[in-house]
């Protein structure tokens, strides 16, 4: 793998080490079981956040004004998050070094720090002016921007996240 | 009975195709899941609805409306996305249970979403009949993710 991820490597190691990393990663059912519980809190995570992007982007839900699709959403988009969190984490946990050498999961990882950069952007920038916009037929070009870039992105993380079990580059 | 048309579609020049590249089937599986964030979210959202805990200052009626064409997108994008991925499979899906229980799940979720979800959800305000099934929406379409990703691991 790539020399700038060589730090991660012992961290990796060391954790596929743990009894505990070894206890899961031996089992039967466990890992199966992660995954599908990962593609559901994917589905509540990436669903509702694709909902508020489509009104960000002044394409859907038009009908309810954007603070209020932002708040009502907001705290089951977190809750998708934490599930999605707590699966993907024991996933990785459980098999540290076979994701350490895929470019799938350092794609996935690197797009989801991407993604939180925008959505971050987005809340001190664009948000501050939402009060001008808020029930508009159309929205600014800052809100239709991070709407695509989060739409864009968070299908990245998706699509390479669903590619990791074809490691088609893996040469370590 | 359907095992003849199975192997049939199974063996067709396409499916061929299909199983023959290293890329095709894996970007098809991934794009079906985007259409299904898209899917559940659509679904999602108006469920939550119907169960009275998000986005109450607007009517079920109005929420349901705006979700219906990303719906419908999301729904016959993984239909388009989910065939090739049965024809380059069938004759090993015939006998997945969780393959079938996804399609019976399917034929439900269709036939409910269609008929009972979409009257309920004309109302205004949710009531103890709509909360009920927004409850049986999330967890029949639930239930179709679950037997989905199940397919894959154990066949």
């Amino acid at each position: 793998m790539a020399d700038f991820l060589m730090p991660l490597h012992d961290l990796f190691f060391w954790v596929s080490e743990m009894p505990s990393s070894i206890a899961i990663r031996e089992s039967l059912y466990v890992s199966p079981y992660l995954t599908v519980s990962h593609v559901v809190s994917m589905c509540i995570f990436a669903g509702l956040i694709v909902m508020m992007d489509l009104r960000l982007l002044g394409v859907g839900n038009m009908r309810t004004p954007f603070s209020e699709v932002q708040r009502r959403l907001f705290p089951w988009q977190m809750l998708g998050m934490g599930m999605s969190s707590v699966t993907g984490l024991t996933l990785a946990f459980a098999d540290p070094m076979r994701f350490y050498v895929n470019i799938f999961f350092w794609t996935k990882m690197l797009v989801m720090v991407l993604a939180g950069i925008n959505a971050m952007a987005f809340h001190f920038i664009t948000y501050n002016s939402v009060v001008k916009w808020d029930s508009a037929a159309n929205t600014p070009f800052g809100a239709r921007l991070s709407g695509a870039l989060s739409i864009v992105m968070w299908a990245v993380v998706i699509v390479s996240g669903r590619l990791i079990p074809y490691n088609w580059f893996q040469n370590s | 009975m359907l095992l003849p048309f199975f192997n049939w579609l199974n063996g067709l020049p396409v499916s061929q195709a299909i199983g023959s590249s290293i890329w095709i089937y894996p970007l098809v599986q991934a794009i079906h899941l985007v259409f299904l964030a898209l899917f559940a979210g659509a679904i999602l959202m108006v469920d939550l609805r119907l169960l009275g805990v998000t986005l109450r200052s607007q009517s079920m009626a109005q929420v349901a409306r705006d979700a219906r064409p990303w719906l419908i997108a999301g729904f016959l994008g993984m239909v388009c996305t989910g065939i090739p991925q049965l024809m380059q499979n069938a004759s090993r899906e015939y006998y997945s249970e969780y393959f079938w229980y996804k399609m019976y799940l399917i034929a439900f979720g269709l036939i409910f979403t269609m008929t009972i979800r979409r009257k309920v959800s004309q109302g205004t305000e949710s009531s103890p009949a709509s909360k009920v099934v927004g409850l049986v929406s999330i967890m029949v379409w639930g239930s179709v993710v679950v037997n989905a990703r199940l397919i894959g691991l154990f066949t």
